[in-house]
């Protein structure tokens, strides 16, 4: 094994990207900020993808670890302590080098910044809050910057890190507590939880210290659905006598399988929000901006025996009662061998992680909820049909929709009408009585609508309103889409939007990199 | 049929509104049109108009004026198209905005509109594909250059954008098809200016061979794809052919 220091900066570099490569989430969306002279750099609130490598990912931020070298053993992870790979670290400086110099050439739009646990997390946490000190005051870097928070590591050091990056991001890696000890036995979801509640208690902070609302915005459509996802925190926005997290000891039970979240924390600290916020000041007397974009989080797919609605279960708490930005999934990719693990020549599971960004679709933008789209007795998704499509089947009482009575939430129910279409009706209905032709003007597909609506009550075709003769219609068309994915090397590029269902498009980087799930 | 020819830049353009619509022949009866003319029509005069910055500025007062500033904006917009009819496309859009006023930029069903609308929302996706895609190297100097061959006339839509993001960096983006630079004096505002052949070749011999970051870029690039996840498909739909030519991580 060579020395660390024997190692050139391209050779570290190849090392700790490819070490870092296997985390997901490359996006450099949900902050706006304008450049300064004197200073490099301004932010984009949809995000830019600079680049896409050969698995098709965009590539927009500089996306490295600190240092490959670990404490842990994480059985899954090419890191882990008992792997025996050549190890080394970037000086902060270095770091700041590449990350500048990248920029100006227009490679990046920042940096994403991780580490395998170095001597113990905050000492790791420590290097990392150096490099972006740095990066931010005395290489007067204004883009993006995306942190890890390790686990484990002081409050004190996640805070200050918090003032300066844009995004941060806890990993759940699994979502039960049996997969998460029996894979990263270093870990635990109470350690997990503890900085991700942290941040989230600072991020309310600094919005409502600023006039904001303590959540982080979501798409405008939700406004106009009932009971959605994010709705809970409208109501306690008003009535702000109630801890904004759970509230019933059962949904808690349920919630995270055992694991209490929020509730945990309150007991060792005082809510936050309830208190006058104590942002600190920036020079001028503005607050400081804390993690503006919002958090992360990422899990893997098919490395344990979690199912679906498991999965989609934690994913919904994830953005109640956390409030995270995004929730990624990643494809679980064998890298080393172990008992432990899924055999070393299992394929990833690809159209298993594109079924679940589809869903995750459908309760950040649709209204739904996990519990409506599975649950214990059929706990996984349908792989030859897309979830919405399934959920219809499962639902034909509800169906056929009068296109030019029902609610936008009604509209959204429909395969083959996404945002942008329903929105559309709504307001085309009002000066017109639409019929199949504006539908289809309109961006409705009705390939798939076609069995679930009617215009002035006559529906396109004399089609029967029955699960057995639609499904078979239906998934002549997704079985291509599945193949394709179970076929990556062959398959056409894929986005959710592609089938047919979801069009909405918040952040160019939501569109761009939704390929079939590859977010 | 009077056909009114300018070149193709923004003042000309205006200048040649101004002189179409002075020369009261009523509106079905002249076209517009930006030079090079590719096939003269038999039965047409053409009449040749050079700008003028005193009517230029009037057009645009009257645009922002009477229709509205996102008017001027989708008008100027639309004049960076490479379109061939665009000068008669913005024309019929000016006509309906005198008479329409600031709604005109929501009356999507007529087609004087409708066609303005759709010569900006392909040159929009341009100039955000050369904010994504455009790369600079080095010059001797340490001045940050970059080339770029786009359809339309991007670079005035996409300088503000970088003079925000490096307001301290000398910079430039050539813009090859046209022999047109966008210049970027550190902490100063950006200028348009075009280079001779020879000029181009002489920056062209000072660009910056040794630069580290080139192939520490390109070791990134490199590294950043899963190998179980290979698909070129799709990175070719997310990142057409066309673009690669001057992107550093394509460069053998
Ligand atoms: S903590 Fe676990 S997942 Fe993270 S780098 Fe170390 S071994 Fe890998």
């Amino acid at each position: 094994m060579k020395q660390l220091s024997s190692f050139t900066l391209e050779e570290k570099l190849q090392i700790l990207s490819d070490a870092a490569k296997y985390d997901v989430a490359c996006t450099s969306s949900g902050v706006d900020r304008r450049g300064k002279s004197g200073s490099l750099g301004n932010s984009c609130a949809a995000g830019i993808c600079h680049s896409f490598a050969a698995d098709g990912r965009c590539i927009s931020l500089l996306k490295v670890l600190l240092s490959n070298e670990c404490a842990y053993d994480c059985k899954y992870c090419l890191n882990r302590r008992s792997n025996d790979k050549p190890r080394t670290a970037f000086t902060p400086e270095e770091l700041c080098s590449l990350t500048i110099e990248f920029y100006k050439r227009n490679y990046i739009e920042g940096l994403f910044l991780s580490s395998g646990v170095i001597k113990n997390p905050t000492y790791t946490m420590e290097l990392m809050y150096q490099t972006l000190f740095l990066l931010r005051n005395k290489y007067k870097f204004r883009g993006y910057i995306h942190a890890k928070a390790v686990p484990g590591a002081s409050p004190d050091i996640i805070e200050l890190t918090g003032y300066l990056a844009d995004r941060m991001s806890v990993n759940i890696e699994l979502p039960t507590r049996e997969g998460l000890h029996s894979l990263a036995p270093g870990k635990s979801h109470s350690a997990i939880l503890k900085p991700m509640t942290q941040i989230q208690h600072k991020i309310a902070d600094y919005r409502l210290s600023i006039g904001k609302s303590a959540f982080m915005e979501r798409h405008f459509g939700n406004q106009y659905l009932a009971g959605n996802i994010f709705s809970q925190h409208n109501l306690h926005d008003l009535n702000e006598k109630n801890p904004p997290y759970l509230s019933s000891p059962e949904t808690e039970k349920e919630f995270l399988h055992g694991i209490s979240p929020a509730k945990a924390y309150f007991a060792e600290t005082t809510p936050v929000s309830s208190s006058t916020p104590s942002a600190p000041l920036r020079s001028n007397g503005a607050p400081r901006p804390f993690v503006p974009a919002g958090q992360s989080t990422q899990m893997i797919i098919g490395a344990t025996a979690e199912n679906d609605f498991e999965l989609l279960k934690v994913t919904q708490a994830m953005y109640q009662n956390f409030d995270l930005k995004r929730v990624f999934f990643s494809a679980y990719i064998p890298l080393n061998e172990d008992s432990a693990l899924p055999a070393p020549d299992t394929p990833p599971p690809l159209l298993r992680e594109h079924r679940l960004y589809q869903a995750d679709w459908l309760l950040r933008y649709y209204g739904f909820h996990a519990e409506e789209l599975l649950s214990p007795d059929r706990p996984n998704f349908n792989l030859l049909l897309d979830p919405k499509c399934d959920w219809a089947l499962r639902h034909l009482e509800l169906f056929p929709i009068e296109i030019n009575r029902a609610c936008y939430q009604d509209l959204l129910k429909v395969p083959g009408i996404g945002n942008k279409s329903a929105y559309r009706i709504i307001q085309a209905r009002k000066s017109q009585k639409l019929d199949f032709p504006d539908l289809k003007r309109i961006g409705v597909v009705l390939k798939r609508a076609q069995y679930f609506i009617t215009c002035s009550g006559k529906m396109l075709y004399r089609t029967p309103i029955e699960e057995d003769f639609i499904t078979r219609q239906l998934t002549g068309e997704d079985r291509k889409t599945a193949w394709e994915l179970e076929h990556p090397q062959t398959y056409r590029q894929l986005s959710l939007f592609d089938d047919h269902f979801l069009t909405a498009s918040p952040t160019i980087e939501d569109t761009r990199k939704s390929l079939s799930g590859q977010l | 049929m009077v056909v009114f020819t300018c070149k193709d830049d923004f003042e000309s353009m205006m200048t040649c509104i101004y002189d179409a619509w002075s020369a009261r022949l009523g509106h079905s009866n002249i076209r517009l049109q930006t030079e090079p003319i590719e096939m003269p029509e038999l039965f047409c005069q053409y009449c040749y108009v050079e700008a003028d910055s005193e009517k230029t500025q009037k057009v645009i007062r009257s645009i922002q004026k009477k229709i509205s500033m996102e008017a001027y904006k989708f008008i100027y917009t639309a004049a960076m198209s490479c379109d061939t009819d665009k000068l008669d496309k913005i024309y019929r859009f000016v006509v309906t905005g005198f008479s329409a006023g600031s709604r005109v930029t929501s009356m999507h069903g007529i087609p004087a509109v409708s066609s303005v609308f759709e010569l900006n929302r392909r040159i929009t996706n341009e100039a955000h594909h050369f904010k994504e895609f455009i790369r600079f190297s080095r010059l001797e100097t340490q001045v940050l250059y970059s080339v770029i061959e786009p359809q339309n006339n991007v670079l005035t839509l996409i300088a503000p954008y970088f003079s925000d993001r490096m307001p301290s960096e000398n910079w430039m983006v050539l813009d090859r098809n046209r022999n047109l630079a966008a210049v970027h004096p550190a902490d100063q505002n950006y200028f348009l200016t075009s280079l001779s052949q020879k000029e181009l070749s002489f920056i062209e011999g000072t660009k910056d061979c040794q630069d580290p970051y080139v192939s520490l870029w390109k070791t990134f690039f490199f590294f950043f794809s899963v190998e179980a996840r290979t698909n070129y498909r799709c990175q070719r739909n997310f990142l057409p052919l066309k673009f690669r030519k001057n992107m550093t991580e394509f460069q053998p």
